[in-house]
């Protein structure tokens, strides 16, 4: 009779039913629901559709002739090569060089990922203060250098690199954590079994850690291309509407924007639509160049 | 057996756990809960109560769901706080209060509260094209049909000052403060680079001479981000080759007469890029950031509405929620002044009006609970006592507005009333109706067309028809 409680595994079910119909209301209605409003036609935020649009892929057809959202897609696949090399691979260096230092290990961890527990929007404010054409933090450094012209660092020629610099420095924190904790989970006696055999620290490194860590690694990246593909609080709060010029859009913030400003709510679902679509695709592509590996 | 029975008791409690949300039971409100207890304690309460019809002893005390925009940074959100507790002190009724700051994340909310049948049962809202739709289902009870049963309902309120809905032409909102758009200036900067304070006669000539002046100066004559919030030089442009009379007029197409002027008042604007009078970086630039070099003696003239009254003195104190720590003698190199005019226009015809009112819904009208302390609530809240402590230096539709106590307002107040009282008209803003998508391509598309990447004329032509096709 004690060991059928373990063979019985009905109860099991039960426990799964109300995290499995919070996702269903929460999650999985809202998209499908989603899927549908991208088809029909929707006067506001909120109002009840007005049936179907004429042709109901209208929208699809709208937004690959929508110019900020080819910009959009331009500025996220950027961010997707920013964030892999930025963002994962300054975390790897980082990890590396915290994973072979003895004193102090604790206090970097701390310092590296600290940035992540601060609102994007604070963090958004904060550097737009940094980047303020007038008084700003960097123009004024500049000033006092002796340069007498202030740098539009949110103008054209610019303002991609400032937008994602701060996105970049957010996240870094964020997979450093996860590949610190990889490193820590990599045997010693690899380690000892290498030392003795006269392996360098830098072939350690290439031959043990690197390749140890490489299933880490990958889900680093999946989850930076993924997030790159909604990336909106920083962005948006010091470049809200794509300023300027429009240059700053990325898929996330083109989407806030079709739904609260313009109030094209079928055309914005429809955006968010191909945001999954994508992030589906990239996260196999990934998976695919990435191939996890058994050790 | 029993791990069995415990393990689907747990189970139950937690599937129940997760609906517990979508109950449409009411629960108290802590905060309201705490409002009220405080109304009660309240004895002195700040607004001196008006005289209003007091609900009957046998009257149930009811709980009022009321949602506005005073809130946050609105210079009235602390007046209508002290104020919904005087009521609730007078009345014996609570107020469940969800006002918030006016943005396009709250009109969504109250579109879609409309659209649920989760309305409140007085709202505090704009009367031109964002209430249409609740307009139109029928949710909100017209004046006139109000003072049906309340006769007096509203009747201190001059009913020509009341903005009839776009929708059928009837009266809803009871409004209470006004508001106005015009020129601030840094009158530190126009002393710097030798340019006289302008006046009532300000036309658009002298204005690019003076534009010039500053710019020689080494000034920006003009703090406006066009890249975010084109939207005060996109109205007064347009306004400057239309008359009071047709300026709420949307064009049929760009060919007409109507059409050409809002291309000619883009184009305008376009000049004043092309000049140079604007920021350097007023395509890459926020609104806050050019409201900073304004009120910081980088920039010499700032469009904007009588709110920003109240955000000039703030700038200039040392605490922003504190008026004691205003530095007087900052606030003094500050001034308000009339739009410069071409045209029919002339530059002290001014955009503004009564846009916002108190709406009481068909709900709360329906419910023989609430009716009466619905009524009874916006009467408050309109009465002439109450309305003046909002109003300020701006306009009311009062009948018998009482006089403004000067002595209390801080010197941009005063010149703003003195402003205010040389005005020749008060025009809505078209913006109001030309509204949502339609606007984007000449609003967000402001640096498109400034830069010359897209034409006025089609950009405008955009606009038109996505606003007639809606």
């Amino acid at each position: 009779m004690g060991a059928n409680i373990y063979k019985n595994k009905k109860p099991l079910f039960l426990f799964l039913v109300p995290a499995f119909a919070f996702m269903a209301i929460f999650l999985y209605y809202p998209f499908i629901q989603n899927i549908l409003n991208s088809f029909k036609q929707i006067p506001e935020l909120g109002a009840m559709d007005k049936g179907w649009n004429d042709p109901w892929y209208t929208n699809y057809v709208t937004m690959f002739q929508d110019e900020n959202m080819r910009m959009a897609l331009r500025n996220t696949l950027i961010m997707m090569v920013v964030t892999i090399i930025g963002q994962v691979g300054i975390a790897i260096l980082l990890a590396l060089l915290v994973d072979n230092i003895r004193v102090g290990a604790k206090f970097f961890r701390t310092v590296y990922f600290f940035p992540i527990v601060i609102s994007a929007t604070a963090l958004g404010l904060m550097f737009n203060l940094i980047f303020l054409y007038d008084k700003g933090m960097v123009n004024q450094l500049l000033e006092s250098l002796g340069r007498t012209e202030l740098i539009d660092w949110k103008g054209e020629n610019l303002a991609l690199i400032t937008m994602m610099l701060p996105v970049m420095w957010q996240y870094v924190g964020f997979y450093f954590v996860i590949l610190i904790t990889g490193l820590n989970n990599i045997s010693g006696e690899l380690y000892e079994a290498a030392a003795i055999d006269g392996a360098t620290r830098l072939q350690r490194v290439r031959y043990i850690s690197i390749p140890m860590l490489h299933n880490v690694m990958c889900t680093c990246v999946i989850l930076g291309v993924t997030g790159a593909l909604k990336v909106f609080d920083l962005p948006w709060t010091m470049f809200p509407k794509g300023i300027p010029l429009g240059e700053t859009w990325l898929t996330g913030t083109y989407m806030y924007y079709q739904t609260f400003n313009t109030k094209n709510i079928d055309y914005s679902s429809a955006i968010a639509v191909l945001i999954v679509v994508l992030g589906i695709i990239t996260a196999k592509v990934v998976n695919a160049i990435f191939k996890e590996k058994d050790y | 057996m029993k791990k069995r029975t415990l393990a689907l008791l747990m189970a139950g409690a937690m599937t129940a756990s997760v609906f517990t949300g979508c109950s449409k039971q009411a629960t108290p409100d802590p905060t309201t809960a705490a409002t009220t207890e405080a109304a009660k304690d309240s004895e002195a309460a700040t607004t001196e109560a008006p005289k209003t019809e007091a609900p009957t002893e046998e009257a149930k005390k009811v709980a009022l769901n009321v949602s506005t925009t005073f809130a946050g940074e609105d210079g009235n959100a602390g007046n209508y706080q002290d104020a919904i507790k005087a009521w609730q002190a007078e009345t014996g009724n609570t107020v469940n209060d969800s006002s918030a700051v006016s943005d396009e994340t709250v009109k969504a909310r109250i579109t879609s509260d409309f659209q649920m049948g989760s309305e409140p049962d007085v709202l505090f809202y704009f009367s031109g094209a964002d209430a249409n739709s609740f307009i139109e289902a029928g949710k909100v009870m017209s004046i006139d049909d109000i003072r049906k049963e309340y006769p007096d309902y509203a009747s201190n309120m001059n009913d020509d000052l009341i903005a009839p809905s776009l929708v059928d032409n009837k009266k809803y909102a009871v409004p209470v403060n006004g508001f106005w758009e015009a020129m601030f200036v840094n009158t530190e900067v126009l002393e710097a680079a030798g340019v006289d304070m302008p006046g009532a006669d300000y036309t658009w000539e002298q204005f690019l001479a003076d534009c010039e002046k500053i710019k020689e100066a080494g000034y920006s004559p003009i703090a406006a981000a066009l890249g975010n919030i084109p939207h005060y030089w996109w109205e007064f442009g347009i306004f400057n080759h239309g008359t009071p009379e047709n300026h709420c007029t949307i064009p049929e197409s760009v060919e007409d007469e109507r059409g050409q002027a809002w291309v000619a008042g883009i184009n305008d604007v376009k000049d004043l890029y092309e000049r140079g009078y604007f920021p350097k970086n007023t395509l890459s630039a926020t609104d806050d950031d050019t409201f900073l070099m304004f009120v910081e003696g980088k920039a010499a003239f700032l469009i904007d509405g009588s709110w920003k009254v109240g955000g000039i003195a703030g700038a200039c104190q040392s605490d922003p929620n504190d008026a004691a720590t205003l530095d007087a003698d900052k606030l003094n190199n500050f001034s308000v002044t009339y739009v410069p005019g071409m045209n029919d226009r002339k530059a002290t015809d001014l955009v503004g009006g009564l846009s916002m009112g108190y709406y009481i819904t068909k709900k709360a009208w329906d419910d023989p609970d609430k009716r009466e302390a619905a009524v009874n609530f916006v009467e408050y809240m309109t009465s002439d006592e109450v309305v003046p402590v909002f109003a300020q230096h701006t306009a009311s539709a009062l009948k018998a507005a009482p006089k403004v106590d000067e002595s209390k307002f801080n010197s941009l107040q005063v010149k703003a009333m003195e402003m205010m009282s040389g005005v020749t008209s008060l025009t809505p803003a078209v913006q109001d109706i030309f509204n949502g998508e339609c606007r984007t391509s000449t609003f967000d598309g402001m640096p498109q067309i400034v830069t010359g990447k897209v034409a006025t004329e089609d950009a405008v032509k955009e606009g038109l028809e996505i606003y007639h096709a809606n």
